[in-house]
């Protein structure tokens, strides 16, 4: 089936109690809006809508889904409700809060708090190759915490990527985009199913994904620190299981970075999963551990963020 | 070569998909191979994918662009494809190693070879008629042959499930290797699951099997082995492929294999399209919707206060 893109809703469209304003984003899967509630604050809204099941076409606002793809574009529904449902599960600064969950347009529709800055992705496209140890360490220690909340509610991330990772403007993460929970149900759904970016998938999710656990979110977060240092995401690890091209950070960029902070890179991107960190935390642990020069990352991360940060990302 | 080929697999009433098959072909030869992973066993559909996968993956890497030795290929494949399974037993540490039954069959030089373990079978359909089919590996196999039991007794036989050769599990497979035949003009090799024989009785599966157009046929054939066998239906899978002599003027749909490259390769694995899975499955219901919506409003509640 030929790939099509949806339209948007239009500017000014009342959604439900929400008015839309524009549309921030649009997936393969769904398309996020920025709109307003009735007070006036602002939400995102992000609206199920896989593209290869549901043509929205100009001027319509339901979307026009065959009875072939009724089946299939249901069950991706059910897909959707479990991302609303481990956010739901969720209240923590680092990881994005859902604020309601309705129905309409024969779709449905997840409204976030809204969050002013940009991914991590865009941060490191205009950073290029120069993304300092301490924005590294400080931004990662601080989206940890989300991420240990999220294993500590037993669900994994599974789709960890720069992209995924939005940047507030006062430099605080938090991590966005829980889609990926979708996969897990979708084993046998061919037309729904690649939603995972490759190179940041871990190797037990091509593979043996009755392997998957806290370490794979770990090597995604691997891979998503290999970017903020080279640019790029590794090679995709089913291609390096079968020949592993990847050169140790230690080795190449062991001039402009700490050899503690690539050692620990290179940790979390260890093909054999249970060569790598086994926990969020121990990675924390590792991230604010005093490097050589005796710059260290603040404990206090744990915690709450200090002005630090702001201060930090102020100047970039 | 030139043949007609068509393969279509269906979940039936199950809740899964235990069967997986698939075809490949180079400009010389062409596999087909269908798997039925057992389903009071773990891991069944894991035994019958293993087992496609492997067999495709050993065709195309020998298979440039002929097989050396078609049968010789068939039993290391068969035999490699049962250690593939017992390793990924032994990997995961399963008590017992999952399985699956198999048939398989290669098309060159104008002759077809096959071999099968357990009760999937291969049909040849030479003028309205079935020239051969393979035999099962089954208890009630045997007793029809030790004139125990006649074909309608063994057809509601309550063992009639029980195969005493597969892939994978903990006895060493009995392969059985068919000699080569020639085949003719028309001829027909279709291999199945028992999901589709089972519910079927011969004269609608050579009828099925003679139609002019397979395309069609098989189709019409899986749609009435589900309407038999009503609400208990397997998951029932089939390959048939229509072979033509170079000289004739064949079908429409018919595929030539004359002028590919040396070292490429056309396969279809049986991917499980939804399209033609029963709605049932995977819809849900606007009840359901609300429910989930609720559900998670519910949740969003609780905890932003
Ligand atoms: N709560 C939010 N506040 C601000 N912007 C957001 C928010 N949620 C999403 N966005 C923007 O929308 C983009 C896409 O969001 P998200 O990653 O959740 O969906 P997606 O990748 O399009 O989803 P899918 O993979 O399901 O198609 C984000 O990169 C971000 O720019
Ligand atoms: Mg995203």
């Amino acid at each position: 089936m030929p790939a099509q893109t949806n339209c948007p809703l239009p500017a000014g469209f009342q959604l439900d109690q929400y008015r839309i304003e524009r549309q921030l984003s649009l997936g393969g899967f769904s398309i996020v809006y920025l709109a307003h509630d009735r007070e006036g604050s602002p939400v995102a809204i992000k609206e199920y809508l896989p593209n290869s099941l549901a043509l929205r076409k100009e001027g319509e606002f339901e979307p026009q889904v065959s009875d072939e793809h009724m089946p299939a574009f249901r069950y991706g529904m059910k897909c959707f409700f479990e991302e609303g449902r481990s956010l739901a599960k969720l209240m923590h600064p680092n990881v994005v809060q859902v604020l309601n969950f309705f129905r309409a347009n024969g779709t449905v529709y997840m409204v976030m708090k809204f969050e002013r800055g940009r991914t991590l992705h865009d941060y490191i496209q205009k950073h290029r190759g120069e993304v300092s140890e301490r924005f590294i360490r400080i931004v990662f220690t601080r989206m940890l915490n989300g991420l240990r909340e999220v294993h500590a509610h037993k669900l994994l991330h599974l789709d960890i990527k720069p992209s995924n990772i939005y940047l507030r403007n006062d430099g605080t993460p938090v991590l966005l985009d829980f889609g990926a929970a979708r996969q897990t149900l979708m084993s046998d759904q061919p037309i729904l199913k690649p939603m995972y970016t490759p190179g940041f998938a871990s190797p037990e999710q091509f593979e043996h994904r009755d392997a998957l656990g806290p370490w794979s979110d770990i090597y995604s977060v691997g891979a998503s620190l290999h970017a903020c240092i080279t640019g790029n995401a590794p090679q995709r690890s089913d291609e390096r299981v079968k020949d592993d091209t990847v050169v140790p950070l230690r080795r190449t960029h062991a001039a402009h970075y700490s050899a503690q902070l690539l050692d620990t890179i290179d940790w979390c991107l260890k093909l054999d999963p249970l060569a790598r960190p086994q926990s969020v935390y121990s990675l924390q642990k590792s991230l604010i551990r005093r490097d050589e020069d005796g710059d260290a990352v603040h404990a206090g991360l744990f915690g709450d963020l200090g002005a630090r940060l702001k201060s930090f990302i102020g100047r970039t | 070569m030139k043949f007609t080929i068509y393969q279509e697999s269906r979940i039936g009433q199950r809740k899964n998909n235990q069967d997986r098959l698939a075809y490949s072909y180079s400009r010389d030869a062409l596999l087909m191979v269908v798997a039925d992973g057992m389903g009071g066993h773990l891991h069944g559909e894991v035994a019958a994918h293993i087992c496609v996968q492997f067999v495709t993956e050993a065709f195309q890497r020998d298979a440039r662009p002929m097989l050396r030795d078609p049968s010789l290929f068939l039993s290391r494949v068969l035999t490699n494809a049962h250690n593939a399974i017992l390793d990924y037993a032994f990997d995961k540490n399963l008590d017992e190693a999952p399985r699956t039954t198999v048939v398989a069959c290669i098309v060159q030089d104008g002759f077809a070879y096959w071999a099968h373990a357990g009760d999937s079978r291969l049909y040849v359909v030479r003028q309205g008629q079935i020239a051969m089919h393979t035999r099962d590996h089954s208890r009630v196999q045997l007793m029809m042959d030790q004139g125990l039991l006649n074909a309608e007794e063994a057809a509601h036989h309550p063992g009639r499930n029980r195969v005493y050769s597969c892939l994978g599990g903990n006895h060493a497979p009995q392969v059985e290797f068919s000699k080569r035949l020639p085949l003719r003009d028309g001829d027909v090799l279709a291999l199945c699951t028992d999901g589709v024989w089972g519910p079927l009785g011969d004269a609608a599966l050579t009828a099925a099997l003679s139609a002019p157009d397979i395309m069609q046929a098989v189709p019409a054939l899986l749609d009435r082995a589900e309407g038999i066998a009503g609400p208990s239906c397997d998951n029932l899978s089939m390959i048939a492929m229509r072979w033509h002599d170079d000289a004739t003027q064949p079908h429409a749909d018919a595929i030539s294999t004359r002028t590919m490259a040396l070292d490429n390769f056309t396969t279809q694995l049986e991917s499980f399209d939804t399209s033609r899975t029963p709605a049932s499955r995977y819809d849900i219901s606007d009840d359901d919707i609300e429910k989930a919506i609720a559900e998670i409003n519910a949740a969003i509640h609780k905890f932003s206060k």
